[in-house]
């Protein structure tokens, strides 16, 4: 696939280069001169943020979660499901962590939201791949109960195996409850999301924005904390994962509107989650510090119940 | 030559019966504040003192006009620590200064006991509060100039406390009299690179990350570890909430809470990406209780009608007007505009409280006024245009009797932001009054020529610089009309 990408762009740029030289030697005949064809210039279209929650498209996403009654139908006019998004991984990436958590909650629509493109269609091809091969694998063993034939070989051939996920057996969900959407969280979260939607909102690794003058950049930052308490529910917990120490000891002296909202788990807690163990071990970025040998600091927060109003 | 004079910015009609006193109108043109006696239109003062001229403003055009010459662009401020640091709560009225660092006051609000005016200065992007005497008169009680251009002002329900919503999205509290400022105690902290090499991981930023390292071992050598504070503000202020999106407006509402307990204060922010959040007022403004979204293009204004306090009216660059109650966080109604106004921004939705309650709605740069009044379904019912001599700027209710007051722009060609007319009439139309009766249930209007504004359009404002290139008339022109430049693009093809 990338080759062919490549190709094209090639072309593009080929192309352009054509229209640009055509300038240079004009002649009398018109004909000789071209317009530009909007082909060569497509941009592939920028993700519409949906107006609000209900007017996102989730069905095309999840179609085995698409509600069986057609007349159900949103304020964007489609399909809605029979369950609601719950699981959000905020700068997904590659999407190591939705596979490797899709099978520990099989019943759990999760998403990946990543802002740049490329990395994006990867995900969506990775999901729609490891999907294809549950298909596959249920099929073959489909096949293998009725004619009972022992001993048959995997159809698929180890070395094109996934990072995280598996592309042998068959896990529970069948990877039909992840999905990766093209977003910008900072600003668009609750375009997405409702009030007190979430029950869980992943950020691993965030871009730490070393300089003092982008920490307004930064991904969990104190206005933003609001932002992701509105979309959790009471009891929601937000993990976070850095190697920056400075970044993890953001919140050790919390203003009054953290407190307000979060409370730390205790390690404890943290060992019993296992998907803290996800985290720290099967996204792509956590295997990079890994093979840094670079600390991993984690840190979750539990949502609390809103406060009461001064009395 | 007459020369063209500063159209009103911002009306602000300033409300003192309660005290026993006339009310007052407080506007702003060019780099002055100025106040009226609403009855009569006679000028009481205007703030900075020092460019008043004896005569009528068409007298002595040429002696103010070195004055006037708009400062460069961008203006290195004089620190204001030392502006203030010896006496935080009051400064100088400025007669000693000869102009000053802003050309405009976009924005001009009062308490509700119109004991206080507040105003904003553009380019120093200073927060100004100044008391109102009882003949009108202003002191300037403080001056704060925030780190961010504050795009829109609020004052709470207590009148205590000013928000100030700024260009990158957050939304700061000050108090609205400052208090004694003491500055915390911040420990000179030595610059150390917080990345290590087991945070990075590209060859070129571990190489970067050892110059960094190599550069504060030096400066500690050197024991180079001066106090930088040069981004801390010298007085109280608090960040209350932040959007990722440059806020457009701002308003504080209090609604009735259950019985028996205390009202409800909320915050209203409105944002260039097509959000008003709803959050609870201070001190828990980190609670978000809920989103209006329904618009497609950004939102310039967001209007609570006074009479009205759960009906939410907002307007920006999409063509509709969305009703909202806002409480519940329900679309209530979307007006759509007619087609001529299809690419117009909203300017503003100002709330005129009359025998039927009215909101009419200013569109940028647009010599014309529509107008709605909201039903008691809370439901808006178009009432037709008013056509006035010039862009609308700013609208403001005089009286209880049906009269508003419109600034108009006398200076471009109605409908246009950039084309100036290409000459000026002595006296320049600054405000019009328009007169609202109520026959058959449907609204008439008519123009109120009356011995108001022709006293308040003769006296004038400051004139604008006889000779001015097409860089400088775009700096003047782009005061008055920035929201354009809101507009996202779109590459579509």
């Amino acid at each position: 696939m990338a080759t062919q990408v490549a190709g094209k762009r090639q072309q593009r740029e080929e192309y352009r280069r054509k229209i640009q030289e055509q300038a240079e030697r004009v002649d009398g005949d018109v004909s000789n001169v071209k317009m530009p064809k909007k082909r060569f210039f497509r941009q592939r279209a920028r993700m519409r943020t949906p107006i609000s929650p209900a007017h996102m498209d989730w069905a095309s996403h999840y179609p085995a979660f698409v509600d069986p009654d057609p007349s159900k139908i949103n304020l964007g006019g489609t399909r809605k499901l029979i369950k609601d998004v719950e699981v959000v991984d905020i700068g997904c990436g590659f999407g190591g962590l939705l596979v490797g958590l899709a099978p520990l909650l099989p019943d759990t629509l999760m998403v990946g939201m990543e802002i740049r493109v490329s990395v994006l269609d990867y995900v969506r091809s990775r999901v729609s791949a490891l999907r294809l091969k549950q298909q596959v694998l249920k099929k073959t063993a489909a096949e293998k109960s009725t004619n009972q034939t022992p001993s048959e070989t995997p159809t698929v051939p180890e070395d094109e195996d996934d990072e995280v996920g598996s592309t042998t057996t068959i896990v529970p969900g069948n990877y039909e409850n992840i999905t990766g959407i093209r977003a910008n969280t900072m600003k668009f979260l609750p375009n997405f999301f409702g009030h007190h939607q979430l029950s869980k909102i992943f950020v691993c690794f965030p871009d730490p924005h070393f300089k003092a003058r982008k920490h307004k950049a930064r991904i969990v930052s104190e206005s933003l904390n609001a932002e992701y308490a509105y979309v959790l529910k009471p009891g929601g917990l937000m993990y976070t994962i850095t190697d920056v120490e400075e970044y993890h000891h953001w919140g050790d002296e919390p203003t009054e509107g953290i407190r307000d909202l979060w409370e730390l788990l205790s390690e404890e807690e943290l060992d019993a989650d296992p998907c803290v163990q996800v985290m720290k071990f099967e996204t792509e970025e956590s295997k990079k510090v890994t093979r840094n040998n670079g600390n991993k600091y984690v840190a979750v927060f539990r949502r609390k119940a809103d406060p009461e109003w001064p009395a | 030559m007459t020369s063209f004079q500063h159209p009103f910015q911002s009306l602000k009609l300033v409300k003192r019966q309660s005290q026993g006193l006339p009310n007052v109108l407080v506007t702003s043109a060019g780099p002055y504040i100025y106040s009226y006696a609403a009855e009569s239109g006679q000028r009481l003062a205007v703030w900075p003192e020092h460019i008043e001229t004896s005569g009528g403003a068409a007298s002595a055009p040429a002696s103010t006009s070195d004055d006037q010459a708009p400062p460069e662009k961008k203006i290195k401020l004089s620190s204001p620590e030392n502006e203030s640091e010896d006496n935080p709560s009051t400064t100088t009225d400025g007669p000693t200064n000869k102009s000053p660092a802003w050309t405009n006051i976009p924005k001009v609000l009062a308490t509700s006991d119109g004991k206080h005016v507040v105003a904003l200065t553009a380019e120093d992007k200073c927060i100004r509060v100044f008391s109102l005497s009882d003949d009108g008169k202003f002191k300037e009680l403080s001056s704060r100039n925030m780190a961010k251009k504050p795009c829109a002002l609020d004052l709470t329900h207590d009148d205590q406390t000013i928000l100030c919503a700024d260009k990158f999205g957050d939304v700061y509290s000050l108090p609205l009299i400052p208090g004694e400022y003491i500055k915390p105690k911040i420990q000179a902290k030595k610059a150390k690179p917080v990345a290590t090499t087991l945070t990075v991981h590209s060859k070129r930023n571990l190489r970067s990350l050892e110059q960094q390292h190599l550069h504060a071992e030096r400066a500690e050598k050197a024991e180079e570890v001066q106090e930088e504070e040069k981004a801390a503000l010298n007085f109280e202020y608090q960040l209350i909430l932040g959007h990722v999106s440059m806020l457009t407006d701002v308003i504080a509402v209090s609604l009735p809470g259950a019985p028996g307990s205390r009202p409800r204060n909320y915050i209203l922010t409105a944002d260039r990406d097509e959000h008003i959040r709803v959050s609870r007022g201070i001190p828990q403004a980190h609670v978000i209780e809920r989103h209006c979204l329904g618009h497609t293009s950004l939102i310039s204004k967001i209007c609570i009608p006074s009479w009205a306090p759960s009906v939410l009216i907002s307007g920006g660059g999409d063509g509709q007007l969305l009703v909202w109650n806002w409480s519940e966080g329900q679309l209530h109604q979307s007006v759509p505009l007619s087609d001529s106004f299809q690419d117009s921004i909203v300017s503003g939705i100002w709330d005129v409280s009359l025998t039927s309650m009215l909101v009419p709605l200013g569109l940028l740069a647009s010599p014309q006024l529509l107008c709605y009044t909201l039903e008691s379904d809370n439901t808006l019912k178009s009432q037709g245009v008013i056509q006035l001599s010039g862009n609308v700027l700013d609208v403001a209710s005089i009286d209880s009797h049906g009269s508003v007051l419109v600034s108009v722009d006398a200076v471009r060609e109605p409908g246009s932001t950039d084309m100036w007319k290409s000459s000026a009439v002595s006296p320049q139309i600054l405000t019009e009054c328009l007169q609202a009766s109520n026959s058959d249930g449907s609204l008439k209007w008519t123009v109120n020529e009356e011995s108001r504004t022709a006293c308040i359009n003769a006296r004038g404002t400051s004139d604008l610089p006889a000779t001015l290139d097409a860089k400088q008339k775009k700096a003047i022109d782009d005061t008055l009309y920035n929201l354009g430049n809101l507009r996202k693009r779109t590459f579509d093809d």
